[in-house]
């Protein structure tokens, strides 16, 4: 009896595993086969044939491909900024006791708390009050600011990691605060400050909420001008772009992977 | 802190010494960029808002009110029975879509935990990190392709007995797009607390007579309430921002705070309404999950006492 109940809910459990997985994986598929499908408009799943004619009405917009590269430029000078001063902040807080530290570290924690489009009519407001009218400019500001929390908690869990007696024994045989720094801590920090820039740099070129806000017509985003396709028009053009997009993702899984591996994601834990 | 004390070494002493005055005077350099970003581009501009939503709104004045008198019209109007119908219509759908997702991510977890093949611990890990890197367009895009009335939009409309351009059906795939997003976050915080459970204590109580599900009910999963507990806080919170989700999928027949802020600027530009709303959402975000987390970490530590 006790066997049989036992089966039973280990069945239930694996189907609810199956279905969570297909309820995960399905919608992707559909998405990848139906920017494949040669139909001139959306008919329903599966394609009955297939073509490019969707990759080629996506990187044939010219509204498609400017955003790509406004969202890449800026995906990219926001991650910089964003990891610099976000390492910067990190050595301070992992160094040093002073007053006010837990402030400052839920200060810099704290962007992921507020919501994205909170923040986004924040710096709109403030920026027209300041007679900021440059998009990109008000787009960094706003993809640097999001994206602190991600950098700085990198760094400051790479950082926590280094032994002080390494930067004492650098010191010891002479070396200076500089010197140490370069030779040693960045060393030994950089895969755990270069896998926050990933997450930063996917955060920045995904971002809808805050950007939808700030752009101009000379900084539109990507994402920005996807939304604006989908909400006119449910054409297949945006499958072939979310195609795209999920490939970049497949791309930033396998670089976070090399560089510093997707078991430690979620930590080894006691009994494995 | 053990590390900060002073050596007894003399030749290290010095170099310590030296580093520390060096460090203090550095402190204020490395903590500089960070604090002048955060508290002219976040704290301001809130400072900002919280301000703008105090004005009266002066219609046909794009780029808000400068000088406008001060009123509390525009968080009178919050309470008006439509206002409140879309509060309550947004925490309802993040609390079924947050207890859905985490009934769903819980034995996905328990896999990538328990496995015994490398192989499929990294798989389930990427897929998981992958979908929570995936752009919330792709996300959205194609849970319309799939759910939506080109996919099986009208067949599962039929079995709930409601049409597919309804707004129940509105409702439903917004749910489904929160559950969505959260099921990868969730499945990835709890997976951290239940692999440091060891597997011992549900044999020993197996060992003991209790049936399996009896053993997982009573040692398993108490012992993991405080991931399921955070990942609970975590997507709760994130739904209940959501933004992009209930904009595309709910089609206008849906619509969360987020999205009521962003009309009140795109197709209104009444600037102090906006920032009403955003400061209700921004209470309701901050009340709620703090409120929940202090009443259920209390419910917990009870239980486990008990």
């Amino acid at each position: 009896m006790t066997r049989l109940v036992d089966d039973f809910w280990k069945m239930a459990a694996l189907g609810l595993l199956a279905v969570t997985l297909v309820f995960l994986i399905g919608p992707l598929i559909v998405a990848v086969s139906m920017s494949l499908d040669a139909r001139g408009y959306l008919a329903p799943f599966p394609p009955k044939s297939l073509s490019l004619r969707w990759y080629a009405a996506f990187f044939g917009n010219e509204v498609f491909v400017f955003g790509l590269r406004n969202s890449l430029i800026l995906g990219f000078s926001a991650t910089l900024i964003s990891a610099a001063a976000g390492t910067l902040a990190a050595l301070a807080l992992v160094n040093h006791d002073f007053r006010g530290k837990p402030l400052l570290s839920a200060l810099f924690l704290s962007p992921l708390i507020f919501p994205a489009v909170v923040v986004g009519l924040a710096l709109l407001i403030f920026f027209s009050r300041l007679g900021i009218f440059n998009g990109f400019f008000r787009l960094l500001c706003a993809h640097v600011v999001v994206t602190i929390p991600f950098t700085v908690r990198a760094a400051l869990a790479s950082l926590a990691g280094i032994r002080r007696s390494y930067v004492e024994a650098a010191m010891s045989l002479g070396a200076n605060e500089r010197q140490a720094f370069w030779d040693i801590t960045f060393p030994l920090a950089k895969t755990g400050i270069f896998a926050g820039c990933i997450f930063a740099f996917a955060y920045s070129l995904d971002d809808v909420a805050v950007s939808l806000f700030l752009y101009d017509t000379n900084s539109t985003t990507l994402p920005v001008a996807l939304v604006g396709h989908m909400r006119a028009d449910f054409d297949l053009s945006v499958a072939a772009a979310a195609t795209f997009l999920a490939l970049i993702t497949v791309l930033l899984i396998v670089i976070l992977d090399r560089i510093v591996g997707l078991d430690r994601v979620v930590g080894q834990g006691l009994y494995r | 802190m053990s590390s900060a004390e002073i050596p007894s070494d003399p030749v290290l002493a010095s170099g310590m010494k030296r580093r520390r005055k060096f460090l203090s005077y550095n402190l204020i350099v490395l903590l500089l960029p960070g604090i002048v970003l955060l508290v002219l581009l976040l704290l301001l501009p809130l400072a900002t808002i919280v301000v703008e939503s105090f004005r009266q709104y002066v219609p046909g004045r794009v780029g808000g009110s400068f000088d406008a008198p001060f009123t509390l019209a525009n968080y009178v109007a919050l309470f008006h029975p439509v206002y409140i119908n879309y509060l309550t219509t947004m925490l309802w759908c993040a609390s079924i879509a947050t207890l859905t997702a985490l009934v769903m991510s819980y034995p996905i977890a328990y896999l990538i935990a328990r496995t015994k093949s490398h192989t499929i611990r990294i798989a389930v890990i990427g897929l998981l990190v992958g979908l929570l890197f995936l752009s919330a367009l792709v996300r959205v895009y194609s849970l319309e392709l799939s759910f939506g009335s080109v996919g099986l939009g009208r067949t599962i409309a039929t079995l709930m007995g409601i049409s597919s351009n309804s707004s129940s059906y509105a409702i439903f795939l917004v749910i489904i797009g929160l559950i969505h997003h959260s099921i990868p976050l969730a499945a990835l915080l709890m997976t951290s607390t239940i692999q440091n459970i060891n597997p011992r204590l549900v044999e020993a109580s197996q060992a003991l007579g209790a049936p399996l599900w009896r053993a997982h009910l009573s040692v398993t999963l108490p012992l993991s309430m405080p991931g399921v507990l955070s990942a609970f806080l975590v997507c709760y919170t994130i739904n209940l921002s959501a933004f992009v989700v209930p904009m595309i999928l709910g089609k206008g027949k849906i619509q969360f705070l987020s999205n009521l802020v962003y009309d009140r600027y795109a197709e209104l530009a009444n600037f102090p309404s906006g920032s009403a709303i955003a400061m209700q959402l921004l209470v309701v975000t901050l009340v709620i999950t703090y409120g929940i987390g202090w009443v259920l970490r209390r419910w917990t530590r009870e239980g486990a006492g008990a």
